[in-house]
């Protein structure tokens, strides 16, 4: 639809800041620019020193992990996978194994059961969230929504929400815990969950525009041209109910303003980065019923984000924790929650371990896929990324939450030293966070969840 | 009186509560008013000491729970959680325990006075309705509001984000968030509905269908017709035409060939009024539309279109299908014909849709006058898309979009509307329910809401949906209210109370997941009939086969490769469909729609909710009545069937879907089956296990390797005294239902041991022999339980909020309407939408 879209001269002086403000951060598009010459400051945002974007992520997997399958022989760059993180093989050079992480927020304390709600909510939070079946839901910003903070505005997308758990339970969750700790990873702020994004289409034509090759980037403008027309009417509107209304009320509303300021912010953002990237492939069909295509085609999606520099900052949740996905494709009939229960029962420990191979599996494939794909510096993607894939659980048949299975992926552009088996002396995550938000670039936080300091990577 | 907040004391004590209530108002430590000091220490302390200071006083803190440990009684009245905890274990007989004396009935009622009046601090004459939070539309509500407002569908659950629930249901205020991810979809699906749902322009070539199989000589029962070119068709139907003109009639067929050649051919030829407009040879090749239309011009009268397929080779020298490779074939699909006209403009009717938006036949033609007609358009439009009247500055905002879209070239009037219109369905005023309260507000009461929010709080309660006509219609009058009882009947009796089935019932008996839940029919057959070590050892030896085959191809061995493919194949032939039943979708979806049934039969017959737990009929069609071993049910309609006398099926709990949704994916889960009569039943939830426990089903060996059923391994686990507490009230219920399976079938053995006796106790006391005799239980001895919690889960879907302690008067009288009325449901609907929490709104004091 052809329509101009300022209404008023205050919206416009708006979008006028907003764009000045793209335009000052805004890097090139990835394909398009130089490297820089020497060793720039390894501070700068979002960037590795020789001036490619530099990405994170975070990917979960559920119910924790069989130690004995885990964790490798050796230790140090003397080291040999076993059988759950065999699959890694072939980017062994790429990842590191860090043991000895915890997050003590998702112990049991006065709150007590509830370890997946709590294992899942703590995971990117750090905090303990707080028990409650609904009213008043409340954990912290996560760590991946910091860094978006800082560098969202150099891409088009300032960070992405990604799940494949595509049904959810109804009834309550997990012993009186809201499902929202156990379906979100990322939060925007203590009180407003990021709902991830379980149908593959929809990341496609959220990040790309909709239609066949060709069609997608004019798609994409004209509809981001459409919402424009209307965002500054809602806000208005949303501004004139604002004044009614009492304590909660309010932050329902807040979260919706928030939410038109972050499509605005967007939109100013990407009319900065030119046109919009058209990858050659196919738009997805939908969610797949076999569920290791689902996984693979996310991880798909999300690769795409990275490799098109559309955004810096991700969360894939696979599976929520508590997750008691039964495995037919590897002839494993029990749920995975109920066998992670496993009271040391040789045949169940067996079953675990072999989904936790298969979600290993999976995770092995989207670093070959990074691996590959050639970065605007000449390295990979994969070398100018940091991926956390962890659970916020530890030992699932005792429900611990310390030496947390964690595996680090990527070269963070030079900074990290991938390529070993680090035994760590007990150790909050969160100082594995603060030290990846450094590396991001952001300056430095003092604390995070229940961070002690930094961790040397 | 104002509500007093609920401040955490500073004790030292640490209450783990039998029961967990969030969100909680009462009275504080310091607020407690002197007469209920007073009557604390005379007539409850007595009591109290009496029958609750054994375990929970003088020294004995139990549950951690000591009435005596406080800095004072002003401390004790504050915990809140306590007292609503020691309300509703005095009321469902579980304090004091079974074996120790009752508490008289006038002692109970002076308990109950007190915790209410004195320990939550609620005042009679101006009763707290609690606070509702701003309600976002959820995915279900969203969907109907549209249907009602745009006249169209809209997949909400496939293109929005799924809503997190809370206190087990979807609608919950506080839970109901927004991200920037769910607003984008909210302006991409405006966009979308709009572009749908409102036409551009006023007027337009009158048109219709008339599908494949309404016309004579059809073949087949589908609007499409596949016509084979080895079969000759005649297709006729007589065109009805009314009005004098010209009529444009076209041809709706496609040719399709398979993708490997056929021989076939024919003579398509299309007939209009008996004169040959179209006429080819058709052949083998690709998906291609055959564009037939002819005009003809016709007088009021009957016209005959025919489509006649005229076969030229004959079918015996269709080539005979090839193993793997399947048929070849070449057809036409025929969807049947468009006939539109009269195509002269003057004839031409309005768009179908158009006055749903545009209350006239056409814009102005002269432009200056657009902005006054928009108002009106839009003033129409956003009072119903906002539930209340749209104020004047809204509708001057709404009506500047369109004429800025005016003033890009070639844009009509109804263009620019759509501007105004997306931005409707994107505003928090549609997205959100803004409740207004009433004006004539006595001070310091707490105010009734006023009409527009009642209409809405009705259907969306009811209806899940914005309020209809009629509703909106009283509400602007003022007189809803006043209409109120006779209201809530018509809306009963409306089909659309279904939505009130899906979503509550849906959620509360969780048969909304039933066609999802991951049940292993395979594996849970085998475990009924011990053969799941063959199975594994079946499965095993396939796998071997299928590496074995793998090995020799890649070693070029092609005929050891053929031969073991021939193995496998034997292998896989030999226990192909051996008796297995399938947990089908077909099934699945039919034991959802019989609790689905059940309810709105209960619904519209204004029966006891009490048959929800048990009754002597119940839903079914024939493959459902086979499932349930339930003879001479025929033919896959649902029906009401009255259960043989000996049946254990009727009411919820032994219905296949609760039984699934309750069930792990490989076996029945007694634990699961237990706490799902605790929360949803009785009302009673346990807490949930403590720390460090395991979940007890995962094992069911022992350290020496031996396997321990079931049975064997939570008797093992009530031994311990941690778990007996609670084990002791879920296992016996959950035990009961043994002999049905993980698919709700019945079955008399597992791992192919008889199944024990499933007799027990409730933690009451009361004795059953059989899952019958627990249902008649549950349905009649403990029938206040069932009330009190049926009554507090609708009410938390009602209203979007869970239950707080000012909602203890509100229940209990809705409860004591159930009680007089035998527990008709009529009783419970009035007795909700009539209480004060649905009727008012708590005032900022």
């Amino acid at each position: 639809m052809k329509t101009s879209m300022n209404l008023d001269a205050s919206s416009t002086s708006r979008r006028r800041f907003l764009r000045g403000l793209g335009a000052c951060l805004a890097l090139p598009a990835c394909e398009s620019f130089l490297p820089r010459a020497g060793a720039a400051s390894a501070t700068a945002l979002g960037t590795t020193a020789s001036g490619a974007p530099l990405r994170m992520a975070f990917v979960y997997f559920p119910n924790g992990a069989i130690h004995e399958h885990f964790w490798p022989d050796g230790r140090g760059a003397d080291f040999n996978f076993k059988r759950t993180l065999e699959p890694l093989e072939k980017v062994k050079g790429s990842v590191q194994v860090l043991s000895g992480l915890e997050h003590r927020n998702a112990e049991p304390g006065p709150d007590g059961a509830g370890d997946h709600a709590r294992a899942n909510g703590a995971f990117l939070t750090g905090v303990r969230v707080k028990k409650t079946a609904g009213a008043d839901i409340y954990a912290g910003v996560s760590i991946d929504q910091i860094a978006a903070q800082h560098i969202g505005q150099r891409t088009r997308f300032s960070s992405l929400e990604l799940s494949a758990d595509a049904v959810r339970k109804s009834g309550s969750c997990d012993s009186g815990y809201s499902c929202a700790y156990e379906y979100n990873l990322a939060w925007r702020s203590a009180t407003s969950p990021l709902a991830p994004e379980p149908n593959p289409r929809m990341v496609f034509e959220r990040l790309f525009g909709g239609g066949s090759r060709g069609d997608r980037a004019r798609n994409f403008t004209q509809r981001q041209q459409q919402q424009r027309s209307i965002l500054d009417f809602v806000l208005d509107d949303a501004r004139s109910l604002q004044s009614g209304l009492t304590h909660r009320d309010k932050d329902k509303l807040d979260e919706y303003l928030t939410s038109v300021r972050a499509i605005e912010e967007r939109i100013a953002r990407a009319e900065q980065f030119g046109t919009t990237p058209d990858p050659e492939i196919e738009t997805p069909a939908g969610i797949p019923a076999d569920y290791e295509q689902h996984l693979r085609l996310m991880f798909e999606m999300l690769a795409l984000a990275f490799e098109t520099d559309s955004t810096r900052v991700a969360t894939f949740l696979m599976a929520h924790d508590g997750s008691n996905r039964p495995f037919p494709e590897l002839n494993v009939a029990e749920g995975h929650h109920s066998l992670s229960h496993h009271r040391n029962d040789p045949a169940m420990i067996d079953k675990c371990a072999q989904i936790d191979r298969f979600y290993a599996t999976q995770f092995a494939w989207f670093l070959e896929k990074l691996a590959a794909a050639k970065d605007a510096d000449g390295t990979s993607v994969l070398h100018n990324s940091m991926i956390v894939y962890g659970c916020g659980n530890s030992d699932g048949n005792r429900h611990t939450h310390h030496n947390l299975p964690v595996v680090l992926a990527g070269n963070g552009g030079g900074a990290l030293q991938p390529g070993q088996y680090r035994t760590l002396e007990p150790a909050p995550m969160c100082n594995l966070f603060l030290s990846m938000l450094d590396r991001m670039g952001v300056p430095p936080m003092e604390r995070f969840g229940d961070s002690t300091g930094r961790l040397a990577i | 009186m104002p509500p007093r907040t609920y401040l955490k004391s500073a004790s030292q004590i640490n209450l783990a509560v039998v029961l967990s209530l969030a969100g909680i108002m009462g009275a504080s430590a310091n607020g407690l008013r002197s007469h209920d000091k007073t009557r604390f220490e005379k007539e409850v302390r007595p009591i109290l000491e009496e029958h609750c200071f054994d375990c929970h006083g003088d020294g004995e803190k139990k549950g951690n729970v000591a009435f005596d440990a406080f800095l004072s009684t002003a401390e004790l009245a504050g915990k809140t959680d306590l007292w609503m905890a020691v309300l509703k274990n005095l009321r469902a007989g579980l304090m004091p325990p079974e074996k120790e004396p009752r508490v008289p009935a006038a002692s109970i009622k002076v308990l109950e006075d007190w915790i209410k009046e004195g320990a939550f601090g609620l005042d009679a004459t101006n009763p707290d309705p609690g606070r509702v939070t701003l309600r976002r539309l959820n995915r279900v509500e969203y969907g109907n509001t549209i249907r009602d407002l745009m006249g169209v569908d809209f997949q909400a659950d496939a293109e929005f984000p799924a809503d997190d629930t809370g206190y087990g249901f979807d609608n919950i205020g506080d839970v109901l968030s927004t991200s920037p991810l769910l607003l984008e979809k909210y302006m991409a699906g405006a966009e979308t509905i709009v572009a749908q749902a409102v036409p551009l322009v006023s007027k337009s070539l009158p048109e219709r269908s008339v599908a494949g199989r309404e016309f004579r000589g059809a073949p087949e029962e589908r609007d499409t017709q596949r016509l084979s070119l080895y079969r000759a068709s005649d297709l006729t139907y007589r065109v009805r035409i009314q009005q004098a003109g010209t009529y444009r009639v076209n041809f709706r067929a496609t040719v399709f060939g398979s993708f490997d050649f056929d021989p076939a051919r024919a003579v398509v030829t299309a007939f209009v009024d008996g004169r040959e407009c179209w006429k080819k040879e058709l052949f083998w090749q690709d998906r291609k539309p055959l564009d037939i239309s002819a005009e003809q011009r016709w007088e009021p009268g009957e016209y005959e279109v025919r489509f006649v397929v005229a076969p030229l080779v004959g079918a015996d020298k269709k080539p005979a299908p090839r193993p793997g490779e399947g048929d070849t074939y070449v057809n036409v699909d025929f969807d049947g014909v468009k006939v539109a006209g009269p195509t002269e403009r003057e004839s031409w009717t309005m768009t179908p849709g158009y006055d749903r938006f545009f209350p006239r036949p056409d814009p102005p033609s002269n432009p200056a006058e657009w902005p006054a007609y928009a108002r009106e358009v839009l003033q129409r439009f956003a009072t119903r898309a906002f539930r209340r009247p749209a104020d004047a500055a809204t509708v001057e905002k709404l009506t500047a979009i369109a004429q800025l879209a005016w003033k890009s070239p070639g844009t009509g009037f109804e263009q620019g509307i759509t501007r105004a219109l997306t931005a409707v369905l994107a505003s928090p005023r549609f997205l959100f329910r803004v409740e207004g309260a009433q004006s004539e507000t006595v001070a310091g009461q707490h105010p009734a809401i006023d009409e527009y929010a009642l209409a809405s709080r009705l259907s969306y309660f009811l209806w899940s949906t914005m309020p209809d006509e009629e509703l909106t219609a009283l509400a602007t009058r003022g007189e809803l209210r006043k209409n109120l009882g006779a209201q809530i009947r018509r809306m009963l009796a409306d089909p659309r109370i279904g939505e009130l089935v899906e979503n509550f019932a849906g959620q509360w008996l969780q048969t909304r997941d039933i066609e999802s839940v991951s049940i292993d029919a395979r594996v849970v057959q085998a475990r009924d009939a011990g053969t799941e070590r063959a199975g594994r050892e079946r499965f095993e030896r396939f796998r071997k086969l299928n590496e074995d085959i793998d090995a020799a191809t890649r070693a070029g061995d092609a005929a050891k490769a053929a031969e073991l493919r021939k193995e496998l194949a034997e292998a896989r032939a030999k226990f192909r469909g051996q008796g297995r039943v399938e947990f089908s979708a077909e099934l699945r979806t039919a034991m959802k729609r019989e609790a689905e049934m059940l309810f709105r039969h209960l619904l519209r017959e204004d029966r006891s909710v009490r048959d929800l737990v048990d009754a002597d009929y119940t839903f079914l069609n024939e493959p459902l009545a086979a499932h349930y071993g339930i003879p001479e049910v025929k033919g896959k309609e649902m029906r009401l069937v009255k259960l043989p006398a000996d049946s254990p099926r009727g009411g919820v709990l032994t219905m296949g879907t609760t039984l699934a949704v309750t069930s792990n994916p490989n076996r029945t889960s007694p634990v699961k089956r237990g706490i799902f009569i605790l929360e949803n039943i009785l009302g009673t939830p346990t807490p949930p296990a403590p720390p460090d426990v395991p979940s007890l089903e995962a094992s069911e060996k022992t350290a020496d390797g031996r396997e321990l059923s079931l049975r064997e391994a939570l008797a093992l686990h009530r031994e311990q005294p941690l778990c007996s507490s609670c084990h002791n009230r879920m296992d016996p219920l959950g035990l009961a239902f043994e002999n049905f399976n993980a698919m709700g079938l019945w079955r008399e053995k597992e791992r192919g041991q008889p199944i024990p006796p499933v007799a027990g106790q409730l933690i009451t006391g009361e004795k059953f022999a059989n899952v019958t005799e627990l249902k008649r239980l549950l349905a009649n001895e403990r029938r206040d339980d069932f009330y009190h919690c049926l009554t507090e889960k609708l009410l938390t879907y009602a209203l979007g909020r869970g239950p707080e302690a000012c909602d203890v008067p509100a229940i209990d009288e809705i409860v004591g309407r159930l009680r007089r009325e035998d527990g008709r449901f009529s009783a419970l609907i009035h007795g909700i939408i009539e209480s004060v929490p649905f009727q008012k709104r708590r005032a900022d004091l």
